[in-house]
């Protein structure tokens, strides 16, 4: 299978060379792991960032749907992902329902 | 070449096994009076050598297939008559754009639109300097009489392989559908004489197919060889990928021109049929013909000189590009120049560009009949 | 170790030219892990597009590619595949492209049944040109040559596979890259010609003017429209006008292929064998 190593044994990480700002990888996270931040030097304005690594789950969904090769995550066999928390999910509708994007005001449970 | 090995058949059957002996292994069509035969030889003659023949859908696919067949390496043939071409014509554009080797007969009919299928016409003469839209040089040859059918499709597949680009040849129907003698060349100086494509043989990460010299073809390697690599008909760089850089398309469009104008030496030909004595004295007359009227042209030349007119034929055998120089070496020294052709003017046209002069005289048909050699010589009475 | 899709990509071309969000790039990298699962060299295998949006698909593959005319990738594609038939050819073209101007060269690679897999991406309009009228368009939608509302009625490709003879057809869409990995590996493996549909996205021409502005939106119209083939079989006919059946609709083994009839055509020229006849072949009509 061809390969690609994780930078720093991460779970997930972007290539912001490549990223759109289409939002879809952050809609399709069920872990509010990513979220889109403002990046006025990018076309749309936008630009994806991980923004809560330790979250992620490993299920692939952002790699899956993003049509641009921007990003990337690690192997299962290679990677110990963390399990899916109330506290991710609560981030993920924070972030669905803000535009993509994490409300700067946002408050972790812990 | 040699004029040894006896053969009787028709115009169509000869340009089919001239093909096949000149390295062709693709063949791709559509059933079109009066081409068929065409096909219907070749159909049989491929996979006896293991190469490919098919009937496509329609003339469009017809090419299309031929066009992916010489993508991907093959010496390929097509074969179709006025209305086919009027279809081909975007993807012969394409096959010029991306500089891909293939052969198309055309073996005229009465036109313009379904016009007269089984009848001969040379009514396609303009079409073939530009069927499809925008600026390159067509490379059109004609056969003048049997063993031109096979001679001109060989010399056909070397041209399209040495200019990277499709080469029209023209039959008549009278001429395709002609059956007699020819004395053609033995098949191993056919073999002999094949000139392949140029191909790169460096490392496949500095093969630049289409980065060339300003007057050169692209090198365009096989597929499936390790030389990966883009066709398209955008404007392309050195790669093949579609760019719009302002340079780039320029050199490139430039290119397609200058690769066949500044390499018109090696396209041209012609015969000049009794014109060694044609010094430009009072009285002389040039008759310029090609197909069929030229076999006609002939034998007129042999009455009229009889009946003591000194006059002679020079005949294109490649049509497109025209021999201009040729012409007007033959115009300037001849006052009396008749133009005989199954149409009404179309190479007439080029004479008088080539010519710069406007007094050409001509003899057209377009009723699908031939003109014969008494109506060549009333005509010369006529107007000389 | 993520999967590494740059070896079967020209890297240089990215990023791709197509909108943020265009289905047509999950697409791509569904296809190249198809490939890749396959095994399949780079030098084996010819990817042939058409003119579209998807037709830029060749650019980006690191293979002997061809971007040809207006809707006849099929019919190149039967010449490079006629003429290479141990090597795999693959085709990429829009809705526009295969089933407009290129109807009738979908209908007769189908019928031939020549070893091609053939990858439609329907995102139901014309997206490079800017919004027109496709085949698939929905009656009822803004499109820009028809902007007080498209009366052309539409129709089903997969149907039309099918009736021409094509022995596998599949339909996915964009909201699911692995069943679509699935489906073009199952199609490549496939010998015979394999017609599969993918419904993309078009937000930016489709959606944008018909209600589905974001790409998420357009998934999700793509989502309402489309239901399994094991759903699809179970509704009434008043149910299923308005869904498209998902999966593998149709598969056939025991068709001929093309390519191999044609290797018997070249054993019967050279003597190998007596002439095709009737009894080749279990369809007689």
């Amino acid at each position: 299978m061809a390969a690609m190593v994780s930078p720093e044994n991460t779970p997930v990480w972007v290539n912001t060379a490549r990223c759109k700002a289409c939002d879809i990888c952050v809609d399709s996270c069920p872990a509010g792991v990513l979220s889109m931040q403002q990046e006025p030097t990018s076309t749309l304005g936008a630009m994806i960032s991980v923004i809560a690594p330790d979250s992620c789950i490993g299920c692939n969904e952002c790699e899956l749907s993003c049509p641009d090769f921007a990003i990337y995550v690690a192997n299962k066999k290679e990677f110990k992902f963390a399990k899916l928390t109330a506290d991710s999910k609560a981030r993920q509708e924070a972030i669905s329902n803000n535009g993509f994007r994490l409300p700067t005001d946002y408050k972790e449970a812990n | 070449m040699s004029a040894t090995r006896e053969v009787i058949s028709t115009g169509n059957e000869l340009a089919a096994i001239a093909a096949v002996d000149a390295g062709c292994t693709f063949f791709g069509g559509y059933p079109l009076t009066p081409s068929s035969e065409v096909m219907h030889v070749i159909s049989d003659l491929l996979p006896k050598i293991g190469g490919a023949s098919i009937q496509m859908e329609d003339e469009i696919a017809g090419i299309c297939c031929v066009i992916g067949a010489g993508m991907s390496g093959k010496r390929a043939l097509t074969a179709t008559s006025g209305p086919g071409m009027s279809l081909k014509a975007e993807n012969l554009g394409l096959a010029q754009m991306a500089e891909v080797p293939l052969v198309c007969i055309n073996v005229m009919r009465g036109g313009p639109s379904t016009g007269l299928p089984t009848r001969v016409s040379q009514g396609d003469i303009k079409q073939a300097s530009n069927p499809s839209h925008g600026d390159y040089r067509s490379i059109t040859l004609c056969a003048g009489n049997l063993a031109e059918c096979y001679t001109e499709t060989v010399r056909a597949f070397n041209l399209a392989d040495r200019f990277m680009q499709p080469v029209i040849v023209l039959l008549d129907e009278t001429i395709g559908h002609m059956h007699g003698k020819a004395m053609l060349p033995t098949v191993e100086e056919v073999k002999d004489g094949i000139v392949l494509r140029k191909t790169f043989d460096g490392a496949p990460e500095d093969y630049k197919p289409y980065e060339c010299e300003p007057t050169a073809p692209a090198v365009l390697n096989p597929m499936f060889e390790g030389y990966r690599y883009h066709y398209t008909g955008l404007h392309h760089d050195a790669m093949g990928f579609p760019t719009e850089e302002i340079e780039t398309c320029r050199k490139l469009i430039q290119r397609l021109e200058d690769k066949v104008m500044a390499h018109q030496d090696e396209i041209e030909l012609n015969e000049e049929f009794m014109c060694d004595d044609l010094t430009g004295e009072e009285g002389e007359v040039l008759i310029i013909a090609y197909g069929s009227v030229s076999l006609a042209a002939k034998e007129a030349i042999r009455h009229l000189r009889a009946d003591g007119i000194k006059a002679g034929l020079f005949r294109p055998i490649t049509i497109w590009p025209s021999p201009a120089n040729k012409i007007k070496e033959f115009t300037d020294k001849i006052k009396n120049v008749l133009c005989v052709e199954l149409n009404i003017r179309q190479y007439t046209e080029e004479i008088e560009r080539a010519s710069s002069r406007l007094d050409i005289e001509g003899l057209y048909k377009v009723n699908g009949r031939a003109i014969s050699p008494h109506e060549i010589v009333s005509k010369v009475k006529e107007v000389f | 170790m993520a999967f590494n899709y740059d070896k079967y990509l020209r890297v240089e071309k990215m990023p791709t030219l197509w909108c943020w969000g265009c289905g047509d790039g999950v697409i791509l990298k569904s296809f190249i892990r198809a490939i890749d699962k396959l095994g399949i060299d780079k030098d084996d295998m010819c990817l042939v597009s058409g003119i579209g949006c998807s037709g830029r698909f060749s650019s980006y593959v690191d293979m002997n590619t061809v971007h040809t005319t207006h809707g006849r990738t099929i019919a190149y594609a039967t010449g490079i595949k006629l003429a290479n038939p141990d090597k795999y050819v693959v085709c990429v073209a829009g809705d526009g492209d295969a089933l407009a101007i290129g109807g009738n060269h979908t209908i007769h690679g189908c019928r031939r049944n020549i070893d091609i897999t053939f990858i439609l991406i329907n995102n139901f309009i014309y997206g490079l040109t800017n919004s027109q009228t496709s085949p698939t368009t929905p009656q009822g939608f803004w499109t820009v040559s028809q902007k007080a509302g498209n009366i052309d009625p539409t129709f089903d490709a997969c149907k039309l596979a099918i009736a021409s003879g094509a022995s596998f057809v599949g339909r996915e869409t964009v909201n699911s890259p692995k069943k679509i990995e699935k489906l073009i590996t199952q199609g490549i493996e496939h010998k015979g010609f394999s017609f599969v549909e993918i419904n993309s996205n078009c937000h930016i021409n489709l959606g944008r003017k018909n209600k589905m502005a974001s790409a998420m939106a357009n998934l999700d119209w793509i989502d309402s429209i489309t239901v399994s083939k094991k759903k699809y079989d179970t509704l009434s006919p008043e149910e299923q006008l308005n869904l498209l059946p998902t999966g593998v609709l149709h598969q056939n083994k025991e068709v001929a292929e093309y390519c191999e009839m044609y290797a018997e055509i070249q054993k019967a020229h050279q003597g190998e064998r007596a002439k095709i006849t009737q009894d080749d072949f279990a369809k007689k009509i």
